[in-house]
């Protein structure tokens, strides 16, 4: 096998050139995007529209049951049920047409809804004719528009006043004080599907999915998110605070690195090994989005709460150091516990792992996992073919690795070090500055216990300063 | 900012006392005749005004109903609420759920009554409001009836946040928030509904059922399973017991001018 050993669909030679590339976020909610003409209405059509493109997920008849539905967290919406989670309009009431056509053509970020920007305006709003006719409701109730003030601009939002507020209308009950999504009622959710459901971690902006931006945060608070639990606090503050609670939620936000290549950045004399060394700060940051890992009939157990880790890499001539950041809501210190595993492909190995939800798998190579415990604080290395005998490490004693660890406030922080060219375990993976490595990492949540979320794989760099 | 927006609505309400106390709602006819208001009634917001019995005189008949449950009653389950310890420090004693509660001669509390059919003629909708207090991280009362298109006054006794996420089917649900003490919230159902359920998304321990219904003819037992439909004009009947665990029974009955009914119900954990 070659060098670059993944077989991942990027060559090493155009990742290279996209070293500095970090996805952008699209921003969602300009008004821009609704159409000036709509056409008259023609049930046919939207019907016509609706099982091409939306039944395989909302099923033939808009009850949420396509073929595909049971794979996703959230499932695909009961449209029969007629509530809707992303409006500009009063709690119980129906989405407007406006709302619903900006659904269909920015699609549900963060979800496994897409967007459908690439239908004619027309056709989407034939669909958006076809989804009213799937419930009564927009017969029964007039969607009632939520009072909005005007926005006072990045400048003139009061900080101070959206934090008081954030914290006054008990938003961190459900979201925590940070935004972590670990507030004391987070785990108890049920949505009115029935599913349990998790708040949203307001410090990932990519995950909401009526738009990270003011203006969408502004209406989730005033309209609430119907189904999700999430209330409506239109009676709870002024249409102008409302604007200063969302400029802070969006202040939580953290910018994110989508890289497709992670640098580790080269140091002379020893590496960092606390979690809050300063040098880190000094590091590039590699976020990595996660997903668990579905169940044998391919359903969701409970919803994932671990989405998304963070990375940064620091090395000398021996050694390289990572630092892995995660939110997690619970700290679990004991069975079942919080677990992280960074994963390397050693080069020359047969056959691929091509994604670690496929993993183990019968045939599949043996991977290099560096597996961290939150029972033990403690980290060491192993070469196998699954998680199960690293994870319980009575198997052999493998070599211990040096980390450190922190949990503050539903976030992990954990650093662990090992060795470029490690002498043990037999096959372990070779970290160069001729080759890019293939590194993934997989999170357990003890508390959200038959979980395991995973990445998918990354290529590590080792950077001359 | 907020608090004086929510405060100022706050000022205006009076606020039932006694509230989770144990005493029954009585039928909303009967609370409303001053004669037989009862204090610490716990769904009536205000009793100060007194509009006339649908069926008023001494010729109309009363209802004097009786529900038991047979079998062995499960144990009432411990509320643990310590996920939020400003409902926690409210309850020094255990808490224990309201589902089924039971006296020791077998008499199920929190049963809605009502007649179901048999009823002519509307019966306006009171303009005083029902009361739903949430304290001490409890709705109070559990169950309990209100006309429909009757204000029902919602409101917020504690210092946490509180959601109510009213799902009824036929009526249009609603989520709101009230984040502080005292905030008060009124809202109303415009279609008979039995029941309307209430959750609180941050304290899932917390629910509360509804009993809109378009007449004043309808009650919720009490600790000894009693309840009171009076007032009710003379005529043949369907009554249906509604109770969260058990489910729903009707019977039928023929009342007469000033006829005073027993009714029993026998529910069964079986
Ligand atoms: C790949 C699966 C998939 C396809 C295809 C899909 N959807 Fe969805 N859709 C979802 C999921 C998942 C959700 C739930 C997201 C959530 O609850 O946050 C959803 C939610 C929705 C909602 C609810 C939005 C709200 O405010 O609550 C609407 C409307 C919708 N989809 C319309 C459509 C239409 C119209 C199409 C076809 C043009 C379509 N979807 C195709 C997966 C899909
Ligand atoms: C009762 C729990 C609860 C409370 C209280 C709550 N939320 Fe939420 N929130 C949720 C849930 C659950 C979701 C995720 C909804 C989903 O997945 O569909 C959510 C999602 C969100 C989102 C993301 C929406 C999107 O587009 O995906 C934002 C922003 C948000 N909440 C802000 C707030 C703010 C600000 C407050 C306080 C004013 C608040 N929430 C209070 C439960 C809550």
């Amino acid at each position: 096998m070659r060098p670059w050993s993944s077989r991942s669909p990027f060559h090493p030679a155009v990742l290279t050139h996209c070293v500095a590339v970090t996805l952008v976020l699209w921003v969602w909610g300009s008004p821009s995007l609704v159409a000036a003409e709509r056409p008259a209405p023609d049930l046919g059509a939207g019907k016509d529209a609706y099982r091409q493109h939306c039944a395989r997920c909302h099923g033939a008849t808009g009850r949420g049951d396509g073929v595909d539905a049971k794979r996703f967290y959230p499932r695909p919406r009961d449209l029969a049920l007629g509530v809707y989670k992303f409006r500009s309009t009063a709690s119980g009431t129906p989405p407007t047409d406006e709302n619903l056509f900006q659904t269909i053509s920015q699609g549900l970020p963060g979800s496994n809804m897409p967007d459908w920007q690439h239908l004619d305006e027309g056709v989407r709003w034939q669909i958006v004719a076809y989804l009213r006719s799937l419930s009564p409701v927009f017969e029964k109730v007039q969607p009632a528009p939520v009072q909005l003030a005007d926005d006072p601009g990045p400048a003139r939002a009061d900080h101070a006043k959206g934090k008081a507020l954030y914290e006054t209308l008990g938003c961190a009950a459900c979201h925590g004080s940070a935004g972590r999504a670990n507030g004391p009622s987070a785990g108890g959710l049920v949505d009115d599907w029935g599913m349990p459901i998790r708040p949203a971690n307001l410090t990932q902006g990519w995950s909401y999915r009526g738009g990270h931006d003011p203006r969408s945060v502004m209406l989730r608070v005033l309209t609430g998110i119907d189904g999700a639990g999430m209330p409506s606090y239109a009676e709870a503050l002024s249409p102008e605070e409302a604007w200063h609670l969302a400029y802070y939620v969006t202040s939580l936000q953290e910018p994110v690195h989508w890289n497709l290549v992670a640098r580790a950045v080269r140091v002379d004399d020893s590496l960092p090994s606390a979690v809050d060394d300063p040098r880190w700060a000094e590091a590039d940051r590699t976020d990595l989005q996660l997903d668990n890992v579905v169940n044998a009939t391919g359903e969701w157990a409970s919803p994932p709460t671990v989405n998304a880790a963070s990375l940064e890499a620091v090395y000398n001539d021996e050694a390289i150091a990572f630092r892995f950041t995660w939110d997690d809501p619970t700290q679990d210190l004991h069975a079942p516990h919080d677990g992280f595993a960074l994963l390397l492909k050693p080069v020359g190995s047969e056959g691929d792992v091509v994604t670690l939800q496929a993993w183990p798998s019968a045939g599949a190579p043996p991977l290099d996992v560096c597996y961290w415990s939150a029972e033990r604080g403690t980290a060491w290395e192993a070469v196998a073919t699954d998680f199960d005998s690293v994870t319980t490490p009575s198997v052999s004693t493998p070599p211990f690795l040096q980390s450190a660890s922190g949990y503050q406030d539903g976030r992990w922080r954990m650093v662990v070090q090992r060795a470029l060219h490690p002498n043990h375990p037999r096959g372990a993976a070779v970290v160069t500055t001729e080759a890019f490595t293939s590194i993934a990492v997989a999170v357990w949540d003890g508390g959200n216990p038959g979980s395991r979320a995973v990445s998918s794989w990354i290529d590590i760099a080792l950077r001359e300063p | 900012m907020t608090r004086s927006r929510l405060l100022s609505t706050v000022g205006v309400i009076v606020v039932a006392i006694g509230c989770g106390s144990g005493k029954p709602q009585s039928a909303s006819a009967q609370a409303r005749s001053p004669e037989h208001a009862e204090v610490g009634a716990p769904t009536q917001l205000a009793l100060l005004s007194e509009s006339p019995q649908p069926a008023s005189g001494h010729s109309a008949a009363t209802i004097q109903g009786v529900v038991r449950l047979s079998g062995t009653a499960p144990q009432r389950a411990l509320v643990k609420m310590s996920a939020d310890p400003v409902c926690q420090q409210q309850h020094a004693e255990p808490f224990y759920s309201e589902e089924t509660v039971v006296d020791e001669q077998g008499g199920l509390k929190n049963v809605f009554v009502y007649v179901k059919q048999g009823l002519t003629g509307a019966f306006p909708a009171p303009a005083e409001p029902v009361a739903l207090d949430q304290s001490g991280c409890w709705y109070r009362p559990h169950v309990f009836g209100v006309q429909a298109d009757q204000p029902l006054g919602i409101i917020n006794s504690d210092a946490t946040l509180h959601n109510v996420n009213a799902k009824p089917t036929l009526n249009q649900p609603f989520n709101i928030a009230q984040p502080v003490k005292g905030m008060k919230t009124t809202k109303k159902f415009a279609k008979p509904e039995v029941m309307v359920k209430f959750k609180c998304n941050v304290h899932p321990w917390m629910s509360a059922y509804a009993g809109v219904v378009d007449h004043p003819f309808f009650g919720v037992t009490d600790e000894h399973g009693a309840v009171t439909i009076s007032g009710l004009p003379a005529g043949t009947y369907v009554l249906e017991a509604w109770h969260e665990k058990y489910g729903t029974q009707t019977q039928t009955v023929t009342v007469a001018d000033g006829e005073t009914k027993p009714i029993e119900w026998t529910f069964s954990t079986q």
